[in-house]
């Protein structure tokens, strides 16, 4: 949608090394600095919004949506998106591991190189969008839409500002999806991926409730790792029509028919490693043998203990100090005998293993298929250990009972720390149970 | 798709857009060894000419007799390595890797006599099967005389020794068979296979249900493995092996990494990597093409494999030869679940259902896609050949730059599938390799030029 797609000029070096240092000199986005590239591209995403057609007004919320707010007219729905780079901050008092982490070239506050998206649905100047170029946020923008939906996804490609060299492309994976267009599948080989400076507009049509994920599958084992995962789970028809005299407005997992898998609030994860010595390879022009894998954090939402429980956060401004990169929460609040929906999506490459203390999890689907046979009968499993594999989702119901504080973290202790460091850390949250009504409806997953 | 000559041109276009200095200089390496290697494989096959041959290949007689001889043999690798295996092939045939895919009926004796021809003591495992004998004994592990365990069943002897194993065929699904001597090495070094068990009365049917029946011709088997190249080297060279420090660089299917995976069975530049894992089918229909494929995974190897296949789920149907199916003893309830991902643990064999359903049948003129597909300038083709057809629909195909080299045949659909814990869908870390493969969708008509 760029008018003159061979209008990008091939040699911007200089442009992006004065982008890197002036807007993290400080460890702070700035809105000036922006080099030619991004100007130009800037012009791309302006022309991108007009192909998107009609956008409604949400205002400017002080607090972030957890969600993508797409634009939308009726089922129509559209989100753009950008790939990019950036710096992200692991657990205050995680031990050195030199050269790798902390990362010499990480500005203020941040001390972890990343690749990841962003979400420019709502950004009004093309100008907002270029600046996003060299911060990207992780876990990737949160996507939610209804079955039924005409969804459209543009993704662009705004470079990274640490690698000028690099000319790698990225691609959107909606991992899970029962997919129509292979086109549209985002593995390069086999469908379209997206070069520095241009975009493309993916169609998807889902038909099927459940919890997914997306990522880049452009040099997967690199650009996944690297952070370019995100949740994207899709809201059943029967929310528009309750089953067994639930009134309008009842949450439901699935299309169930019955209301098994209904639920007051939601909380999705995202679940990943992250291995300290790639990240530092990437950022410093070398390259990884990723068959010797060996991550050195254990994250939820792109963060690890106690960082999952810090509140959520919007990469637009710095309030949340060197979590701004890093924006959501996985922070688990309920109400006494309120049911709460997991949403466990797995993008590492190891097996996990979480475990609730004192509350028993009930697993109504995997991989976004309710678990029930052909012939109807139901097979959810009640569990106080749910298992997941590397690309895995998993649908969990939980109901406490009483009020107090419950942790969530990954049976293998080996995934509870910080980079080797002591103490606490890694692959754990908490799930806090207030009274009746101490929290208000929710508004928003993982709030 | 036209694959009538090596694929590793593929792969060496992969590692260099992979701008990976690191993995330019294996390359270069590897390449030289490559030469060597593909003069003597191709060399020792001149004028041989692979037949095109998708799906599982069954040996199987009517006496479900089986002689194989254990032996050793080498393999290569998408990036020019050759690797010295063990593996079992049929006596009368050559060393092959992995072993023979065995297909015998449920319920009937079957006969394996294994002939060793390793410079170690070697045997074999039959999980899942009932009263298994070694030469008419009950199979049982073998102490010495301190009460150490030397073998989980009765061994042949080393360097020319054998065994006869009998069992009668389990129920009806997939099994690993494998080594139960030395099994870290032997795991390691290739000994293992697949055993297919029909049911009795339904040969199409992965069990005794109706509703596991598939289409018999789109049947296969994935039996997924790994190799660290280090103990391989230190095995042919007679050194020890140092296993704190086994790392495994090669993640296969059926013994084969991406893009040798999508190779036919036979082809005759792996000569001693006979089974191919591409999946080629066409959209269901209920009326002309109403029955799933069937995908047999078996995991051979030490951790486990998540294999994620792209653009559709696949329905468990069976676990380790067993029906997922509840306990009424009229009408056992159907326990089967649909999966996007497949994770396959160690020893585990899962067998899944899958078929690809054009639930939107997409067309430029009566319903085109309300996206706009950039043109081929503002697409970034990553090496010099693909396999999309330039198309959002499925039977059209664009065009392309006249430096692509294009596999697609007639607007068919490909999907990928592989291992989603991603350092395994590598070859020794260059990305799309590995534990990978292709899934091939053809249009209802077919293509004509397949």
């Amino acid at each position: 949608m760029n008018d003159d797609p061979r209008s990008v000029p091939d040699d911007r070096a200089d442009d992006r090394a004065d982008d890197r240092a002036d807007d993290h000199a400080d460890g702070r986005p700035t809105r000036g600095g922006l080099g030619r590239r991004a100007v130009m591209l800037g012009g791309a995403g302006a022309i991108g919004s007009v192909f998107l057609g009609t956008r409604l007004s949400f205002g400017q919320p002080t607090q972030r949506p957890t969600v993508v707010r797409p634009a939308a007219t009726g089922n129509v729905k559209s989100v753009h998106l950008v790939g990019t780079d950036g710096w992200v901050s692991m657990p205050a008092g995680s031990p050195p591991d030199l050269p790798f982490f902390p990362d010499s070239l990480a500005p203020d506050g941040f001390d972890t190189y990343v690749f990841g998206f962003r979400d420019v649905t709502q950004m009004s100047t093309a100008a907002e969008v270029a600046a996003v170029r060299g911060k990207a946020q992780v876990s990737a923008p949160m996507l939610a839409f209804d079955e039924g939906d005409e969804v459209t996804i543009t993704l662009s490609n705004l470079g990274l500002l640490m690698r000028p060299d690099l000319f790698d492309g990225h691609t959107l994976h909606w991992h899970g999806f029962v997919n129509a267009i292979p086109l549209f599948d985002g593995v390069p080989e086999l469908s379209l991926a997206v070069p520095i400076g241009r975009d493309l507009s993916y169609h998807y049509r889902p038909h099927d409730a459940g919890t997914y994920m997306y990522h880049c599958h452009f040099e997967d084992v690199e650009h996944v790792q690297m952070g370019m995962t995100g949740m994207v789970f899709i809201r059943p028809a029967q929310n528009r029509t309750p089953v067994n005299g639930d009134p309008i407005g009842t949450k439901y997992a699935y299309n169930d028919g019955d209301g098994s898998t209904r639920y007051d609030r939601e909380f999705a994860f995202m679940v990943t490693e992250l291995w300290s010595a790639a990240h530092y390879r990437d950022a410093h022009i070398q390259v990884s043998d990723w068959t010797d894998y060996a991550p050195s954090f254990w994250l939820l939402n792109g963060r690890g203990y106690p960082d999952t429980i810090a509140p959520p956060g919007d990469p637009r401004t710095t309030a949340a100090g060197r979590l701004q990169y890093q924006p959501i929460s996985s922070l688990i609040r309920c109400n006494v005998n309120e049911t709460v929906l997991l949403r466990l999506s797995n993008l590492g490459y190891q097996n996990h293993a979480f475990t609730l203390d004192n509350v028993d999890m009930q697993v109504v689907a995997k991989d976004a298929a309710l678990l029930r046979g052909r012939d109807g009968t139901t097979n959810y499993q009640v569990t106080n250990t749910v298992d997941i594999g590397p690309g895995e989702s998993r649908d969990v119901l939980v109901t406490p009972r009483r009020a107090g504080e419950y942790l969530l973290y990954d049976r293998n202790y080996a995934y509870l720390g910080n980079g080797g460091g002591t103490g606490w850390g890694g692959m754990m949250t908490v799930l806090r149970v207030g009274a009746a009504e101490t929290y208000g409806p929710q508004t928003e997953p993982n709030t | 798709m036209r694959l009538n000559r090596p694929r590793r041109h593929d792969i060496v276009g992969t590692l260099r857009r992979g701008r990976a200095t690191g993995a330019r200089r294996r390359t270069t390496v590897l390449g030289a060894v490559f030469a060597v290697v593909a003069a003597v494989a191709f060399g020792s096959n001149a004028g041989a000419q692979a037949a095109t041959s998708e799906g599982l290949l069954c040996e199987q007689n009517a006496q479900q007799t089986f002689s194989l001889t254990a032996r050793s043999g080498y393999i290569s690798t998408p990036d020019g390595n050759s690797i010295y295996m063990w593996g079992y092939g049929m006596s009368a045939g050559n060393f092959q890797l992995p072993g023979p895919v065995l297909c015998v009926t449920s319920g009937r004796t079957v006969t394996v006599i294994l002939h060793n021809d390793l410079p170690e003591a070697t045997s074999m495992l039959f999980p899942g099967q009932s009263a298994v004998k070694a030469n008419g004994n009950p199979a049982q592990p073998q102490f010495d005389s301190g009460g150490s365990l030397t073998s989980m069943v009765q061994p042949a002897s080393a360097a020319g020794g054998s065994v006869t194993y009998t069992f009668t065929a389990g129920s009806p699904g997939t099994y690993l068979y494998s080594s139960g001597t030395d099994v870290t090495k032997q795991q390691q070094m290739g000994l293992y296979g697949t055993l297919v068990v029909r049911p009795a009365t339904a040969s199409a049917q992965v069990n005794d249900r109706a509703d596991s029946a598939f289409s018999p011709q789109h049947e296969y088997v994935y039996l997924l493995s790994e190799v660290d190249p280090d103990v391989h080297l230190a095995v042919e060279r007679n050194q020890p092996v140092d296993w704190s420090a086994y790392n495994a660089r090669y993640y296969l299917i059926n013994g084969r990494s991406m893009p040798d995976t999508l190779a036919p069975n036979n082809a005759s530049w792996l000569p001693s990597q006979p089974y191919g894992a591409l999946v080629h089918i066409k959209p269901y229909d209920a009326a002309t093409n109403p029955l799933p494929a069937v995908i047999r995974y078996v995991n051979a190897g030490r951790v486990n494999y998540p294999f994620h296949p792209h653009g559709s789920d696949e329905r468990v149907v069976n676990k380790d030869g067993r029906a997922l199916q509840g306990t009424d003893p009229t009408a056992p309830q159907d326990l089967s679940y649909l999966k996007y991902d497949i994770d396959v643990m160690p020893g585990q064999t899962v067998d899944a259902l899958m078929d690809w359903r054009d639930v939107e049948h997409w067309d430029p003129t009566t319903n085109p896609i309300p996206t706009e597909i950039p043109v081929i300038t503002d697409q970034l083709l990553v090496g010099a050949d693909t396999w999309f057809s330039e198309s959002p629909y499925l039977g059209q195909k664009g065009t392309f730059p006249s430096n692509i080299t294009v596999n697609n045949e007639c607007g068919e659909y490909y999907h990928v599938a592989h291992s989603h814990a991603l350092q395994q869908a590598t070859n020794y870390g260059a990305a799309f390799g590995g534990m990978m493969t292709v899934f091939r969708i053809d249009p209802p008509a077919g293509c004509p030029t397949s």
